[in-house]
């Protein structure tokens, strides 16, 4: 089915027509955001139990951005009367002006910015969906859950495990957004799910959480199968458990699809974003045509790259979804950009302009960040290696685009010696390097690859927003503490 | 633009009351923010923010049973919209059973606690000034920074009769630092709260990041330390102590998260940890929790030993506890050395990480170092690279404190921590 577009918006889009008229009066430039985005989120586990509307995506309010004499500014909103635009128009104004005039008293200057294009263009996108969050039996997908959380404590027990709890969490949500401008007027509707399962386990000597998630476009559908996730919950809690700490040094290693994935984000994923080469802050923007990875590294990032929870028909500020080629065998060719980026520094925007939701700014951000496929198969990539690990489990990264550092904290490394893994884990592991010597030494690639969008992603350490990553398994040459 | 009248609370406050809800609690929160954006001292954008939601949580009661679902309702919603989410959390909440607590009561706190005049305009002019005038050099810059500055009207009220509202500022400047040397160029990443500006100290903490730029730039890679004693004064320091204060969470417990029990030896012996309402210009700074239950002043660890969880109402009573409340500001104290004694011997104090983690169900610490002092046989050597690691739990056992203290907004902890024996994977030998 297609998921509908949101009455309430439609319902709304005649007053913010004539909202925007009445500010085209004072400023060069009008665009509006609005938002309506409902959903759900379930969790249950054998002591506590919650269902929420409520999830990352979820809101309802409208952003308008003006334009005058170089500058940029924007009204975030709740509670809009399509009756009373001139009342808004007013409000609006006055705070903006006030502004104006703290900032004049200051003596602050704008940093000048060219006009934003605004082209004839209409867009409506439903895209489709199995079912909607807003008609999920919740009943039904409570009881799922349960006898998946009891089904998970009875066979972690069956394995000898100590489990404490076994968590389960779905969580589903429609996004609806409309981005109107005097010329301009797009709609959209997705539905986006995430889940997860995760084990408490208890060993002699130390309390571990093992986790899996599962993601995409779509709805409430994503669950129906919720139960195949718990042997690989509990294969990781065993794993955990057992695990001993790695003597710090150089590895070869093969990191799994998911930590390729948080590779791709932290190294050409937030280095690439160019509101950082707007403000002199990433050292990609030195690097465009240069060599970064081994000829085995392509990297691609959009909304287009893959279908997941962040695959839109257009961003934040109505630029069209796009698939974006970051590295072509080893060389940087480009980066992602917001619109206002992209005037600033003279190319095309790329639709990665997002907000964490209306309220909050615009930002050059990641939708889908993927590792191309290659051609070895992962048997052969572990017979490759004398002695190292394959690296699964992601817990999180950070990166530093201006001296291209990374740091990824993983859950799980297992041992490989003379090419055969040996049963021997580590955990927990901190992986850190320099990146064009982490893609540099990038020497086989699998032919399969995943995508991963149960996570959220912050620029610096605010600003979540939905975003998926992935790619094939690597095989590289990694430190590790 | 945010609806500022109490119609659209009172439709919802009737249509809950008429929903067959057995109970129900509505937090009615208002934001009003200006926000200024620059690039280098040149403004990027402005930005004013209204905005107004209610979060609703309906209760159904059964024998021994307590069910419960939650919503964010729109302020601008219909009578017929908020009766349908309404109906669908009474439905829901049938379904999401779990073990019977109650609400809060009405307390004989006063009602309601709203800060000195809030004038954004005013704040927002005195963080322009404070950010203009750091003292930056030819070498070490401010790139970039944001600033935001909000008044929170929060109102709660429940079925049984509570109605509290706290006015209050809350503030942050996010400042990206730079520093060059020879044509290379670093950054150092700034988020720093709090309630309004306080001149003086954004001022320190951007001048210690901009002297921290300086030395970013003239590192040599971190040597192969393995076992190092590792000496903590900067806002990573915060993670350590939020670990002790986060064991403490009734939900943590109860959840089986953390094994710590009240009189259980959990922290070193001269550690006193309070939850205290009210801390200097912290941006959390009021009087109800999230829940409606007064804040006070509550001790949570006594020279090392656990004396009172905190948080959530619903776990505190699984866990056997009359009251509880959900802290908002911490104190930590009880270090006899000075800040200068734990700086003694060799040492390498880590000033930045990529990013400094605890975690909070197996205590493992790690973090890339980004600059840090190596103090080694009566010689200071910046150096960068490689990462610390380790058992907190373990490591807090020989854990040493100074007296002196440090505000990170809603953290007052000890200025100085030291621990003993972190392993320190260096980048030398390569």
């Amino acid at each position: 089915m297609k998921a509908p577009f949101s009455s309430y918006l439609n319902g709304i889009a005649p007053g913010l027509k004539e909202l925007i008229t009445l500010l085209r009066g004072r400023y060069d430039y009008v665009s509006v955001l609005s938002t309506d985005s409902d959903g759900f989120s379930v969790t249950i586990s054998q002591r506590s139990r919650n269902v929420s509307h409520e999830t990352i995506a979820t809101e309802r309010g409208t952003v308008v951005r003006v334009y005058k004499n170089g500058l940029y500014a924007e009204s975030a909103f709740t509670g809009f009367d399509p009756a009373k635009a001139k009342e808004t128009f007013e409000s609006i104004t006055r705070e903006l002006d006030a502004q104006l005039r703290l900032l004049n008293a200051n003596g602050v200057k704008a940093y000048e910015t060219g006009i934003l294009p605004d082209e004839a263009r209409t867009v409506f996108a439903e895209k489709e969906t199995g079912r909607l969050p807003k008609e999920e039996n919740i009943s039904t997908l409570v009881d799922k859950l349960s006898a998946v959380s009891d089904q998970g404590m009875k066979d972690g027990a069956d394995k000898g495990l100590k489990v404490i709890d076994f968590h389960v969490r779905a969580s589903s949500t429609h996004v609806c957004k409309m981005f109107l401008t005097e010329h301009q007027d797009l709609r959209q509707s997705y539905v986006f799910s995430e889940g997860m399962a995760a084990a408490l386990v208890a060993g002699e000597d130390r309390t571990e959480m093992a986790y899996t998630s599962l993601s995409g476009l779509g709805g409430p559908e994503l669950f129906d199968h919720m139960e195949d996730k718990i042997p690989e919950v509990l294969r990781i809690a065993k794993d955990l458990i057992s695990a001993e700490r790695v003597v710090p040094g150089e590895y070869d290693v093969i990191t799994a699809p998911e930590v390729t994935g948080l590779i791709a984000h932290e190294a050409f994923g937030h280095g690439v974003e160019m509101d950082m080469f707007v403000k002199g802050r990433a050292l990609g923007a030195d690097y465009i045509g240069k060599r970064v990875g081994s000829d085995l590294v392509t990297m691609h990032e959009g909304a287009l790259c893959a279908e997941d929870v962040t695959s839109y028909a257009f961003d934040d500020e109505g630029t069209p979804a796009g698939d974006v080629t970051e590295i072509d065998r080893g060389i940087l060719r480009g980066g992602i950009c917001d619109a206002l980026s992209a005037l600033r520094l003279g190319v095309k925007p790329t639709g990665n302009g997002k907000r964490e939701n209306f309220s909050h700014k615009v930002y050059t951000r990641m939708t889908n960040t993927m590792f191309d496929s290659g051609t070895s198969t992962l048997e052969e990539m572990i017979a490759s290696i004398e002695k190292g690990y394959l690296l699964e489990g992601m817990q999180s990264g950070m990166e530093d685009p201006k001296h291209w550092g990374i740091q990824c904290i993983l859950d799980r490394g297992y041992e490989i010696k003379n090419g055969k893994l040996t049963g021997k884990v580590v955990s927990p592991l901190v992986m850190t390097g320099y990146v064009p010597d982490l893609l540099g030494s990038v020497s086989m690639v699998s032919t399969d690859r995943e995508s991963f969008g149960a996570g959220a992603c912050g620029k610096g350490h605010k600003e979540w927003v939905k975003v998926a990553d992935g790619g094939p398994y690597l095989k590289a040459k990694v430190r590790l503490g | 633009m945010a609806d500022m009248n109490n119609a659209a609370l009172d439709t919802l406050l009737n249509v809950l009351k008429t929903s067959g809800a057995d109970a129900w609690e509505v937090t009615d929160e208002e934001e009003k923010g200006w926000e200024f954006y620059f690039i280098r001292h040149s403004l990027d954008q402005h930005r004013v923010k209204d905005v107004r939601s209610f979060s609703v949580s309906v209760y159904k009661k059964f024998d021994d049973c307590l069910g419960r679902a939650e919503a964010s309702i729109p302020s601008d919603a219909s009578e017929e919209e908020m009766r349908r989410i309404v109906n669908g959390l009474c439905s829901d909440a049938s379904y999401v059973r779990n073990p019977f607590y109650t609400l809060n009561t009405p307390s004989a706190a006063e009602t309601e606690t709203k800060a000195e005049k809030i004038d954004l305009e005013s704040i927002s002019g005195d963080f322009i000034k404070a950010l203009a005038s750091v003292p930056e050099t030819e070498t070490e810059d401010l790139n970039s920074y944001e600033i935001f500055v909000s008044e929170i009207r929060r109102r709660f009220l429940n079925s049984n009769g509570i109605d509290v509202t706290s006015v209050y500022p809350s503030s942050m400047v996010e400042a990206v630092v730079n520093a060059r040397k020879d044509g290379h160029e670093i950054e150092l990443y700034r988020m720093l709260k709090s309630g309004t500006c306080d001149r003086e100290q954004l001022t320190a903490d951007l001048t210690e990041a901009l002297t921290y730029g300086r030395d970013r730039l003239v590192t040599v890679p971190t040597p192969a330390l393995e076992k190092m004693d590792v000496v903590f004064a900067t806002d990573p320091s915060v993670e350590l102590y939020r670990f002790f204060a986060s064991k403490l969470f009734t939900s943590v417990v109860y959840r089986g998260m953390s094994d710590w029990k009240i009189g259980d030896m959990v922290a070193p012996e001269n550690m006193t940890m309070r939850a205290v309402r009210s801390l200097s210009n912290s941006s959390r700074n009021f009087a109800y929790d999230e829940e409606g239950a007064p804040i006070r002043d509550l001790t949570l660890i006594d020279h090392g030993k656990a004396v009172s969880y905190m948080g959530s109402r619903q776990f505190a009573q699984y866990l056997g506890m009359d009251s509880s409340f959900i802290a908002s500001n911490i104190v930590v104290d009880g270090g006899t050395e000075s800040a200068a004694d734990l700086r003694t011997g060799d040492f390498l104090e880590v000033v930045e990480f990529s990013d400094f983690q605890v975690d909070l169900i197996t205590g493992d610490i790690a973090g890339e170092i980004r600059l840090a002092y190596l103090h080694q046989g009566g010689k200071v050597t910046p150096v960068s690279g490689g990462s610390v690691s380790g058992s907190f739990p373990e490591l807090s056992k020989t854990m040493r404190f100074s007296k002196e203290s440090r505000q990170y907004n809603t953290m007052l902890i000890p200025s100085v921590t030291r621990l003993q024996g972190v392993t320190v994977t260096g980048i030398e030998n390569d």
